[in-house]
Formats: structure tokens, sequence, C-alpha cells
């Protein structure tokens, strides 16, 4: 063909494939979910995962129905580093403006993680009257105090996953299954010194003291600190019989590996310990990791069966990134990608207000339970039957694998103690 | 009981954390800022070797020494030479570096708490009614090899004697035809070595994480203050003294306030005696 | 630096219009007052500007960000490189104005741009009262004390739980409106720049640049040098402390993040990339590099690392600095000449 021929031939095929529909979900302008993330940290990307797993399934599905068309969602991450300890807030809350304005965000999912950060970053949600739904790392009862205090100026504000006040209901009931199966009766408390571990700690102390259990040491460890060793020898010699650890620094391992090597015999029960909730744990710690409880806050980041959709999850994670759910932020952050798509179809439409009025009326039976928001303080109500809430869930490691053993409502096996403590 | 054994097991911690950045000081006056992301690099290596490469663990162990005492002696050579004696350029330079290898590992995927290395011995015995594990135990008996070694290496060495003249008079050691850059650059590589020997000693206790990295930095540095910058012993002495304050403060005061015995024993030390135990520095005794 | 090339080598002279300009002789003719005046009014004006060109409020938000930097950058420069005080802890300036302003703020109930000075002068006695121990000494003392000192801040506040503790301070008022915060902010930096420009060129100039290049020739006049390094740390904190107030009236909240790692090194990273020595370069390089840190945040860590790898690379290489290197360009030439 001639050269001239051959112009007009590509520029006929080129008219011809602009006239041609293209696929629904390309054509239509993606909802745009802004992720403020620590992505270098477990909490981080265990989120981001989620996130992401969510984002794809929908999509493939088709995508969120607004207004009669169905768009995709797409995820913008943006890493924070606000879990590491030498960078300031005000970098987070740089990045949740970065994707508010620069990137334009419709709705903010996920973080930022660190509780400062987190309560930082409300008044600038307010001021740009953006959705967010937090769903990793933050477990300071003082968010949906504040969303209940001043509930017009941040009712943007919403939190999927549990906070600490749940979790130390969830420990004590399983403390007072211990002490009449068992008849343990002394207590030791280690917590790392940040706001909420210490707060639950204390809070710990109290009410086990009103329960008639005997607290033998409340230690605290700034961040950083190594050593622990006093404080077992401690726990040992003052016969306590577990040990409730609030820490979720990367030094709890050494804690751990101590605990196993003196064979303490005291039953290691930790709380957002970050250091046992993977499930690479176990290899790392050689086995010594064995007989310790944490938990992980939502059921779906350990394998149980809440709801028909829990080992769904569970195994399409596993597909899709190599490795089984990480820890706290995995489900949660799964199930907000979904809950939000809920409430945009029902609100018909991404209007600030009108998506948050639709969100206090969700009414979902997710991956960890039925999932509902307290409408005063946006926090997700939790329950122990997966019929009735969002349910907790806390593992223990048996031989190499992370069992369920709270609630009974979805345990699959039950509470072990290491063999040196058998009485 | 207990206080002397756990005291004497952070306090050898502590000392061997130290020594790496006090040789490199004391001979070249240099301070060396990324002592930690040294110490934190070779565990990582190490970790590679015995995991991805599965090397024999002591195989490993020593690759890790070599590399390590190598890339030291490769920073001084290709960067720290050129800005010999400039104080600010090379707390900066060193720092930067740190914050280079320290951020380029964890954008390298070594993040998260699951990496460590495995304890050398497991278990635990009982010495004088208090349960210790093995691995701690042996913290203590290398570093107290080391130290001896040290003592040795640098008494009865001609490498170390030449080391030592460096770290005691410059210009003297000049005169008798040492070379001051060759000592620099042996030093760094031992001082690199050293941080490697903290970490394959120490990480096993627990995971390897990068954050650790700028912990071990600021704990070296308070040792080597307090001891005086630039004299070995004295940072042996000083990690006892700040090792034993700490267990102290842990047992009768509250866990609490672990951190803020460091950083006060330097403060306290510059108001009293800003030398350090056994700082040679004598220009500073004159207060300006 | 002058090259052989056989008979003739290199030769660096000033430009004739350099030495038509000093002194009385610039207010000869036009040209030559705008070699002087030129560069500084594209700085002042450029600043001034930048606000009503920039896309958007997040730039606008980066630009005030860059300028806190920018003023911790001027303190650092100043300490540096006129009093020979090498502070590697800026974090603690800024956290200590931070939480006075919000002390101030909430408590007494006083608005921002009364907290903002009240905070930096406060701030600055409390920092130099503390700092004072390891004045008297010389050498990397004052580097290694100013590097803890806010590592120790945030343990003591951790640990005493005392000003909110972990979870700060929250419900700071905002700046009335966005201009209002941009041109404080901008405002401070250009104020404090020039002003510490004049300072050194003054007298008590003089003998602080004595103090940092001979100090027993001080001691020997009969001065203090403790007292002019007081002087010296005051001024430098009361930059640092306002940044801080700022800071936390940006934002509205005040934690103890504020003495992060992050307000200390780049600060640093700023100097030498724009210029040690001359207070502008430090401007300069903020302004440079918070932009730079912001688009590279789509990489991640890796923009940490890039980072660090430029600012070894300028203190071995290249330590002079950009703006200096451009002074020289601007001020001087090189020639060849017959030996």
């Amino acid at each position: 063909m001639k050269i001239k021929e051959l112009r007009s031939l590509v520029v006929l095929l080129v008219a011809f494939f602009m006239i041609l529909p293209a696929g629904p979900a390309a054509a239509e302008k993606p909802i745009v979910i802004g992720a403020p993330l620590s992505t270098a940290f477990l909490y981080g990307w265990a989120a981001e995962r989620g996130m992401k797993l969510a984002v794809d399934e929908i999509n493939a599905k088709g995508g969120v129905k607004v207004k009669g068309a169905m768009r995709p969602f797409s995820v913008v991450v943006i890493d924070t580093r606000d879990l590491e300890p030498g960078v300031p807030v005000s970098d987070a809350l740089l990045a949740v403006e970065k994707l508010i304005l620069d990137k334009k965000a419709d709705f903010i999912i996920g973080g930022p993680v660190r509780s400062e950060a987190a309560l930082a970053a409300m008044p600038l949600l307010s001021k740009y009257k953006k959705v967010s739904i937090l769903t990793t790392g933050v477990l300071t009862p003082a968010y949906h105090a504040t969303v209940e205090k001043e509930y017009d100026k941040f009712k943007y504000c919403f939190r999927i996953h549990g906070e600490a006040k749940n979790l130390v209901g969830e420990i004590f009931a399983n403390f007072d299954e211990l002490k009449e199966l068992y008849k343990f009766n002394n207590l030791f408390i280690i917590s790392q010194d940040v706001s909420h571990a210490r707060g639950a700690a204390n809070l710990v102390k109290d009410i086990a003291t009103k329960k008639g259990w005997n607290v033998t040491g409340l230690e605290i460890y700034p961040t950083g600190a190594s050593d622990f060793s006093m404080g077992l020898l401690k726990a040992k010699n003052t016969q306590a019989e577990i040990i409730n650890i609030w820490m979720d620094m990367p030094e709890s391992a050494i804690l751990l590996k101590q605990w196993y090597d003196l064979k303490i015999p005291a039953l290691p029960f930790g709380s957002t310990l970050a250091a046992a909730e993977q499930p690479g744990f176990w290899k790392a710690t050689d086995g010594k990791g064995e007989y310790t409880l944490c938990n992980v806050v939502n059921a779906g980041n350990a394998p149980s069966e809440a709801t028909p959709w829990t080992m769904k999850f569970y195994n399409a994670y596993t597909q899709k990134w190599g490795v089984e759910p990480e820890g706290l932020g995995s489900s949660s952050s799964y199930m907000a990608v979904y809950v939000l798509k809920d409430a945009i179809e029902r609100a018909g439409g991404l209007d600030s207000v009108k998506v948050v009025t639709e969100l206090e009326k969700t009414d979902v039976m997710g991956v960890y339970g039925r999932l509902r928001f307290n409408p005063k303080s946006h926090q997700v109500i939790p329950a122990t039957d997966p019929k009735e809430g969002a349910v907790g869930s806390i593992l223990q490691w048996q031989a190499g694998k992370r069992v369920v053993v709270y609630p009974k409502s979805i345990a699959t096996g039950s509470i072990q103690l290491p063999p040196w403590m058998k009485k | 009981m207990e206080i002397l054994i756990y005291g004497t097991i952070n306090s050898a911690a502590l000392a061997l954390y130290a020594l790496g950045f006090a040789m490199v000081y004391g001979v070249s006056r240099l301070p060396n800022f990324a002592h930690g992301a040294l110490f934190v690099l070779s565990g990582f290596m190490t970790w590679y070797f015995l995991n991805s490469l599965e090397l024999n663990y002591f195989i490993s162990i020593i690759l890790t020494l070599i590399a390590t005492g190598v890339i030291g002696a490769l920073i001084y050579q290709f960067i720290l030479i050129r800005i010999r004696g400039m104080e600010i350029s090379e707390i900066m330079a060193t720092y930067a570096m740190g914050l280079a290898i320290l951020e380029g590992l964890r954008w390298g995927g070594f993040k998260g708490m699951t990496y460590t290395l495995p304890a050398f011995i497991s278990g635990s015995v009982d010495v004088f009614g208090v349960s210790v594990d093995y691995q701690r135990l042996l913290v203590v008996v290398i570093g107290g090899a080391v130290v001896g070694l040290l003592w040795l290496f640098t008494h009865y060495t001609r490498m170390g004697l030449a080391l030592r003249g460096m770290a005691q008079d410059e210009r003297a050691a000049l005169m008798l035809g040492i070379d001051s850059d060759r000592m620099a650059l042996v030093a760094m590589a031992f001082g690199s070595s050293l941080a490697a020997l903290a970490a394959i000693c120490l990480l096993p206790l627990g995971n390897i994480v990068v954050e650790a990295g700028y912990n071990v930095l600021i704990l070296a540095i308070a040792v080597c203050i307090v001891g005086g910058l630039g004299s070995w012993m004295g940072a042996v002495l000083a990690a006892f003294l700040i090792g034993f304050a700490q267990i102290l403060t842990v047992v009768y005061l509250g866990a609490h306030f672990q951190m803020v015995v460091a950083l006060l024993a330097i403060i306290v030390t510059l108001i009293i005696r800003p030398s350090g135990l056994f700082g040679r520095q004598k220009e500073l005794e004159e207060r300006v | 630096m002058s090259v052989k090339t056989g008979q003739h080598r290199q030769e660096r002279i000033d430009r004739g219009i350099r030495i038509r300009s000093d002194g009385i002789y610039a207010l000869m003719s036009w040209r030559e007052l705008s070699y002087l005046t030129v560069p500084r009014l594209a700085l002042i004006v450029g600043m001034l500007v930048l606000p009503l060109v920039l896309p958007g409020m997040y730039w606008q938000r980066v630009v005030s960000i860059a300028c806190i930097y920018a003023l911790l950058a001027i303190s650092f420069d100043f300490l540096a490189h006129f009093v020979g005080l090498v502070c590697l802890g800026g974090a603690f300036f800024v956290g200590t104005g931070g939480y006075l302003a919000a002390i101030l703020n909430t408590s007494f109930g006083l608005p921002p741009l009364v907290t903002i000075p009240l905070a930096s002068i406060l701030g600055a006695a409390l920092c130099t009262l503390l700092l004072l121990p390891c004045l008297p000494l010389r050498g990397v003392y004052f580097a290694i004390v100013s590097l803890m000192y806010p590592l120790f801040a945030m343990r003591v506040i951790e640990a005493l739980n005392i000003l909110g503790g972990t979870d700060g301070i929250l419900g700071i008022d905002s700046f009335s409106s966005r201009w209002v915060e941009q041109y404080t902010v901008i405002g401070a930096v250009l104020l404090f720049l020039f002003g510490t420009r004049r300072l050194v060129n003054m007298d008590i100039g003089l003998v602080l640049r004595g103090v940092k290049d001979n100090d027993q020739a001080i001691r020997a006049s009969g001065m203090n040098i403790t007292r002019y390094k007081t002087l010296a740390v005051f001024i430098a904190s009361a930059m640092g402390c306002m940044g801080g107030a700022i800071l936390v009236h940006i934002y509205m909240w005040s934690g103890i993040s504020q003495f992060a790692l992050d307000f200390s090194i780049l600060p640093i990273a700023a100097t030498v990339i724009g210029g040690s020595g001359t207070l502008a370069g430090a401007v300069i390089g903020c302004l440079i590099l918070v932009p730079i840190s912001e688009l590279l945040r789509d990489f991640g860590t890796l923009r940490i690392v890039f980072y660090a790898v430029i600012l070894m690379g300028f203190i071995v290489f290249r330590s002079e600095g950009l703006l200096v290197y451009g002074q020289r360009k601007y001020h001087q030439f090189q020639r060849w000449t017959r030996l």
C-alpha cells in the first residue's frame, strides 16, 4: 500500500476504535479511596492488602452502582511513616491533606495508624468534610468519645475495628474462665509506655483487683527497652500465673523468647501483641512462641467460622497475597470497603452528609459478624455472638498454628497450658 | 543476686554496643554515627546468609564479620577520608549514611517483626539460684573475651600497638612513621566488625528490626561519653555503671525510667566531669 | 584552585561591577544598585508572591511547612557557621515552642497571633536554660547533647504522662484565614533571615564569629565567652520555637512527635545543600528539599534513602552548597592568564 493510503487507513481505524463503547468500568470515573497508612509496619500493610483485595473483588463484579452507572473503586496509598519513632505527626497530616487536595480522594479508609495522628487528623477531616473509616491501629477510646462529644463537627469519622475497652472485656472473660478451670489467682501486667497500652493496663489492674485477683506487679516499659529480665523474674518469684502483655513494639519478641527459655510458669496473655499476630511468628521464634495468646481484635485475622464469609475472605486473602491474614487491619479494611460500597449505593451518590447518614444505618453480615455502627459515636458495635455484632478473636499458638480460643461461639480450640505449668 | 547477674548481662551488652564506636573515635576522632546502621545491617546479612543462601550458621557469622569490616573500610576509604578533620561534616555524613542504610533496608523489604536469628544454645540454667538462659550467659562470656582479646591485641601486637599509639597522641605516632590514614582505616574496619559481633550476640535474643539501629546508636554514644570519648577501658567501665544503674532503676523505681537513666547519665557527666571517667582530652577540662 | 596548562593558569577575580558597586559607589547608577539589590529583591518578592501563584491549597500548605523548616535551618546555620556550635537537636526547639503555644492557647485562651511571639520568647528562655550546662564545653559535646535533648524530652513526657502524654494536646485554634497563616510564616522567615544577616555584621556578630574561629583570643580580650554563646543560643532557639508555635497552630494539634528526629535532620540537610555560611542558602535549601520530598512521596521509603544519599554526596563532594557556588559565579569569574 502506498503511504497516503496507509495513513488514511490508520486514521479510520483509530476513529473506529474511539467510537466503540469501552467496557463499563473503564469508561466511568473511579471512586478514589485514599489510604494514609504506615506501610512499612504490619498494621499498615495488613490494611493495605485487605483493602486492595476488597477493591479487586468489587471491581471484578462491575463496581459500585451510583445513579445508574457502575463505577469502580481505585485505591491510592500514601506511606505516612507515622509508626516510625522519628517521624512527626505533621508528616502524616500532610499525607492526609495530599490525598484529599492533590489526589482528590473521595473517601479516606484505613489510617492514620497511630492514635496520636488519627486524633490530630479529625479536625482536618471535619474541615474538608471527608468521610473516613478507620480500620487499623488506633485503639484509643478517645477517638469515638471525641466523635460523640462534638457530633456535628466530627460526624465524618467512623471506626470499624474494636478498641481498647472491648479488648479488656474480652480478656477478662478469658481470665474468669482460667480462674474457674485452674484456680489461677495471680496476675502480672507488663505494658508498653504508650497511651492506649498504659491506660488499658491500669484498667486491667483496677478491674482485676475488684474481681479478687492478686495483681503482683504492673511494669511499664518505655518504647525501645530491650531487657525484660527483671520483670519476668519478678513475675516468677511472685508466683504469677498469668502475665498480661500490652506491647506492640518489636522488642516483645525478646520478652517471649526469654519467657520460653526460662520456663516461667505463667501464661503469656497478650493483647495487640503485634509480633505474635503474624503467621511468620512461629518460624521467627523457632517455636518458642508456643502457648502465647494474643488478641487480633477482629475475627477473620485468624481462621474461624464466625460467619460464612470468614473463611471465604481468609482463603481469598491467602490466595492473593501468598500469606494468611496477618493481624489487626486485614479483615477490618476489607469490610470497610464493602460497607462503604453499601452506603454509597443506598445514598445514591458521593455526598458526604448523605453517606454519613447511610453509614449510620449500616447492617451488614460481614467477615466478623453483624456490622453496625453506634449512631452517636460511630464506633462499630461489638458482641460475643457474630449474629449480634462484631466479634473479636483471641488466638493461641498451638503446635505451629494460630488457634482461635475466644469467643466461644467461633472457637476452634481451647486454651492450653505449657507443659511446665501442668499442676 | 538477680540484680548482680542481670546487671552484669546488661553491662556486657552495653559494652558490646559501645566498643565499636569507642574504637573508631579513639583512634581517629571520627564519630561514627552509622554505628547503629552497621549493627542492623550485619544482623540482616547474617539472616540472609543463613536463610536465603542456606549456609551454616557458623560460616554465616564469619562471613558477616568479614563483610561488615570490609564495608566499614570502604566507607572510610571512599567517603570519610575526604572530610577527615571537619567535625560537622563527619557527623552529618556518617549520620546520613546510617540513615540511608537503615531506610534502604526498610525499603528493600526488611520490615515487620519476623526476622530473627537463632540462639546459639537454647534453654536455661540456674546460676546461684537465679535462672538465666544460655544465650545471655554467652553474651557475658563473649563480651569478656572481646575485652580481654582487645587488651591483648592493643598491648602485644604491632598493629594493636600502632592503634594505641594513634589514640594516645597522633603527632607522636606520625613521627614514628605510623600512617594516620591507614590506622584510621583499620580502626574503622575493626569498629564495624565489633558492631557486627554485638549484633550477632545480641540479636538472637529478640528479632531484627530497623528501629533498633537508632536505639543502639544512642546507647553506644551514652556509654562512650560517660566513659570518656576515646578511651576503651572507660567505655567498658561506663557500660557497667550505666548497666547496673538501669537494672537498679527497674527494680526499685520502676521500669518506666529505664531509658531516662542513660540520657541522664550523659547530662550529669557533662556537668560534673566533661571528659568522662577516663577521658584523655585534657583541653575539655579547661572550661572556656 | 589553579590548573597549570603549559604556560597558563586559571585565576579567579572579582567582576568589574562588583568592585564598582562597593560601598557608596553603589549609588552611582541604577546598574550598580540593581546588581546589589536584585538577588535580594528576587528572594523577597519571590517568597511573598509564592502563596498567590501556587496551584491548590495542598502546595500552599507545603510552602508553609517548608518555611517552618527554613526557620530551623536559619537557626542551625547561624549556630554552626557563625558561632561554632553544631546543634543536632532543632526538634527540641520545635517541641518546646509548640507545647508552650498549645498551653497558652488552650489554658489561657490567647489568640494565635499572641501565642506565637510569646511562645518563642518563653521557649527560647527555657531552651537556653536547659542547654546552659554544655555551653562552656567545646567540640562535639554540644552536638551530642542537643541530639539527646529531644529524645529525652519525649521520654520524660511519655513517662510522666504530662502535657497530654502520648495523645498530645488537641483543640488548638487555627489561624483566622489561610492568607494570615501563610504570610505570618513567610514574614517570619524573611524577618529572621535578614535580621540575622544584619546581626552577624554588627559588633556582636564579630564577637560571635571570633568565638567560632579562635575562642582563646576572645577570652584574652577579657570577654566572657559563655555569655555570648548564651545570647546566640537564645536567638537561635527563639527562631526554632517560633517555628514550632506556628506549626502547632497550622495543624491544631501538639504532641510528643514534635520532638521527632525529622525536625533536626532536614534543616541540616537543607543548609548543606543550599549553602552553609550564607543564611539565605538555608532558606533556599528548604524551599528545594521539602517540595522534592513531597513529590517523591510516591516512592515511599525510597525518598528518605534518596535525600540521605544526596546529603552525603553534597557533604563529601560539594560541601560549599548551591548558594555559595552561585554567589561565587555571580561575584567572580575565572579566566586564563599567562604565567
